[in-house]
């Protein structure tokens, strides 16, 4: 399994990802799927460079993510991949990537949104779609950085 | 189960608030005969220990022009000032410089916090300072207070929350000032209140409670937390070697210990700093020269005119224009206030929207303007707050084209920030705080380490500690951290996404990175030489005489081999086993380390032969080297040794 982490952060690439948990599971490469950052070719320009040297980071989206993370889940290098919302990891996972582990690690505050954990808040859809996925089988944790607990979802989400 | 945390958190707060009230009123009378080996103690009086208490209110306050957390919230700099409060600050910034070296790889990013350095600082100091403790015994006692120091900031993440929903509705009124005023005031007070009293309380009673507590406890075990403090700041010198430890500087961190340990530990770390920057120079000129620029390697081709600034409106004379004095007033907002109300629901939300009253206020004149503009800037923001300043700018330039009737809404704004705050912060913590503050700290707490004690593996007891240290670090952290927050606020209004590309396509970023890297791998390995200790105890009979291992075999060949492969061993640990717990086993490896398995824990008399059977008791020993052993040939302390204890020696 080479899928490392696989983070639901609205941020994407930032310093809890480059400063901990790169350093942390030893990255070789960051997998960014986006449909939306994948059109922005300025923020695609800043994630690629942005990255600390010796790697690489590749921004796809949904349909070209899906495909690519098939083929590198088949390889020892180990990957971290990073998506916007959980609507991304559902998308890759009925496109057939193996996701074992979904970790939500930045999901901010807003109108409608109620705060699960922390820097942890979900919409109404947002939480069907996670309950989906842990219905599919992918387990949903939040981990903020490689140093804390992991907490399940399931212990957070009241029902309903 | 977050609320449940924090029930916990209050209620350990609440027990460990009243053992630190208690000692003072009921142990601390029958404290009296204890022998603990430590010696100068100072009484904390009401008012030093109220100075200390705001002296950490401070550090994590906005006041100080956002430079107190890369200043009095280091250890270093908080031993300093608590060493000048108590009246030694050269013994003060001893205690910090080693309290600050397992805080050495510690990051705090978008609202973590492995553990509060400051509090360790501050309460670890005075504790060691006040109760006379050797530097290296404070060292597993302040690790201890920076756990408990954690329960203040998330308890400030979590009710600072409530007080952006005060700011929302200043803003529903189109309020400026309001907004303005609930960023800092109530976040504030609040941080003043649960700063202040628990530190007040620990300083005035806890040097006694701790005196108390180690004059119970066996002798076996107050040396095991020597001997923890030797090997505890090898985590903190690993954890920041996760950062730079990498690729071709890796030799030069060896160079540095090499240099440290064959030079008894006298060579200074200006010294070592200055080669380093040196070798900087050759590594950047001649290794990296051959490496292809990252550029070239991995970017695909982007067409010029998405990246390109979008068009400023020009025409003097109509429309609105911020001036130079609006740029400056926001900068300095942001730089004071950006963490004023830090908190989970938005992180730095609130501080966003202050930085952007000036701005406002300037731009706007209607009612529903104000509003709207109040509003969009109040919403979750979170970025590395120097560095990622090139979003404020950015922004700001986008909202005078936006009041001058450019067709820019809200979405094109917020896409701005949230899609830039991510990416700019990891550059920016890359830089601040896994590059240049560990790096300039490892010089100050060289510096700070002051003179070696002349013995083959430097040690802190006995030394004398240099405040130049601390000094010198604040100067050039708080330059630093200026710098590069004022460039990237100019530059990112003046030339936005312009700017970002063209940085990071030249390469600046990486090859300050690498450079960075051979100075700090330098003076990295060169404080591992000197704060880490790991000295065997154990000593065997060769042809009649007693041998210490590692002064008779091991240190001629490679001074400091053990503390060197400790160190190694645990960045390779630390790649699998969490910080904590690998703390929490040296801890308990230390103090088994010191049990005494081969002779007697310990001894009143003052024969040298009885402390000796002491000294070699146990498998680690933080003094280096037991003493002379009592059978052996040593023609150098013949002539004082007693004739009853070297009668050998006697021609």
């Amino acid at each position: 399994m080479s899928l490392r982490l696989v983070r639901i952060d609205d941020r994407l690439l930032h310093g809890q990802v480059v400063a901990v948990w790169l350093r942390a599971l030893g990255a070789q490469r960051i997998v960014i799927v986006d449909d939306a950052t994948a059109r922005d070719e300025f923020l695609r320009e800043v994630l690629t460079l942005g990255a600390p040297q010796g790697v690489p980071v590749e921004v796809h989206d949904v349909a070209t993510g899906a495909a690519r993370l098939i083929a590198l889940a088949a390889t020892p290098e180990p990957v971290i991949v990073l998506v916007r919302m959980p609507r991304t990891v559902l998308e890759l996972r009925h496109a057939g990537v193996p996701i074992e582990v979904v970790d939500l690690g930045g999901m901010g505050s807003g109108p409608g949104r109620r705060r699960l954990h922390k820097t942890i808040s979900v919409s109404p859809d947002e939480l069907r779609e996670l309950r989906e996925l842990e219905q599919m089988g992918t387990r949903v944790e939040i981990q903020i950085v490689a140093d804390d607990r992991p907490i399940p979802f399931h212990s957070l989400d009241s029902g309903s | 189960m977050f609320r449940k945390s924090v029930a916990v958190g209050a209620g350990l707060m609440v027990v460990l608030l009243v053992a630190a009230a208690l000692p003072g009123a009921v142990l601390g009378a029958n404290v009296s005969s204890g022998a603990p080996a430590d010696t100068g103690k100072i009484t904390v009086a009401a008012w030093q220990a109220a100075l200390i208490a705001f002296g950490y209110y401070l550090a994590n306050s906005p006041w100080l022009f956002g430079l107190a957390f890369f200043t009095l919230y280091r250890p270093l700099v908080a031993g300093f000032f608590v060493g000048c409060i108590l009246g030694d600050p050269a013994q003060g910034t001893l205690i910090g410089a080693a309290i600050n070296v397992p805080y050495l790889g510690f990051i705090s990013a978008g609202g973590t916090l492995p553990a509060d350095a400051g509090f360790a600082g501050w309460v670890g100091t005075t504790i060691a300072l006040a109760g006379g403790l050797d530097p290296t015994k404070a060292i597993p006692i302040a690790f201890g207070l920076g756990l408990v120091g954690t329960i203040i900031f998330y308890g400030r993440m979590a009710a600072d929350s409530v007080f952006a929903h005060w700011a929302d509705a200043r803003a529903e009124k189109a309020d400026i000032s309001g907004v303005a005023l609930m960023n800092w005031l109530p976040g504030q007070a609040l941080l003043l209140v649960i700063s202040v009293v628990p530190v007040f309380l620990f300083a005035l009673n806890g040097p006694a409670y701790v005196q108390d507590a180690l004059s119970r406890l066996p002798a076996w075990i107050v040396t095991g937390l020597v001997i923890a403090g030797g090997i505890l700041p090898a985590i903190g010198i690993a954890l920041n070697m996760r950062f730079i430890f990498r690729g071709s500087v890796i030799p030069y961190f060896f160079i540095g210990f090499i240099l440290m340990t064959n030079s008894h530990g006298s060579m200074s770390l200006v010294v070592i700093a200055a080669l380093g920057l040196a070798l900087a120079y050759l590594h950047l000129s001649f290794v990296r020269g051959l490496a292809p620029v990252k550029a070239e390697v991995d970017v695909a081709p982007v067409s010029g005119p998405a990246v390109a600034a979008a068009p400023r409106i020009e025409g003097a004379g109509s429309g609105v224009h911020l001036t130079r004095g609006d740029l400056l007033r926001s900068w300095a907002l942001w730089t004071f206030f950006a963490h004023a109300n830090y908190n989970y629901e938005r992180l730095q939300g609130t501080g966003f929207a202050h930085a952007m009253t000036p701005i406002i206020r300037r731009l706007y004149t209607t009612e529903d303007e104000i509003r709207a503009a109040l509003k969009r800037h109040l919403v979750f923001f979170n970025t590395e707050p120097n560095f990622g300043n090139i979003v404020h700018g950015t922004v700001i330039a986008m909202e005078e084209q936006r009041a001058n009737g450019a067709a820019i809404d809200d979405d094109a704004i917020n896409s701005v920030k949230s899609g830039l705050m991510g990416p700019l912060a990891g550059i920016g913590d890359t830089l601040s705080q896994s590059t240049i503050t560990p790096i300039l700290l490892a010089l100050g707490i060289g510096i700070a380490g002051g003179t070696a004690s002349g013995s083959a593996v430097p040690t802190l007891t006995g030394a004398t500690g240099n405040p130049l240290g601390a000094i010198i670090y604040v100067v050039l952290v708080s330059i630093v951290i200026v710098a590069i927050g004022y460039t990237a606020w100019m530059q990112g209004y003046a030339r936005g996404r312009t700017f970002v590309t063209e940085l990071l396509r030249s390469g600046t970023i990486d090859r300050v990175l690498e450079g960075a890297g051979v100075l700090g791998n330098m003076v990295l390995g060169a404080l591992a030489a000197k704060f880490v200790v790991v000295n065997l105890a154990p000593t065997v009979t060769i042809a009649g005489a007693q041998l210490n291992i590692q002064a008779a075999v091991l240190d001629p060949l490679f001074p400091g081999a053990l503390a060197l492969g400790l160190v190694v061993m645990t960045w390779w640990l630390l790649r699998r086993v969490n910080p904590l717990l690998l703390l929490s086993i040296y801890l308990v490896f230390a103090i088994l380390a010191a049990y005494p398995f081969f002779g007697p824990d310990h001894t009143d008399s003052s024969d040298p032969s009885a402390q000796y059977q002491v000294c070699t008791a146990s498998l680690l020993h933080p003094y280096y080297p037991c003493g002379a052993p009592p059978a052996l040939p040593a023609p150098t302390v013949a002539p004082t040794v007693a004739p009853s204890v070297a009668p050998s020696t006697q021609p």
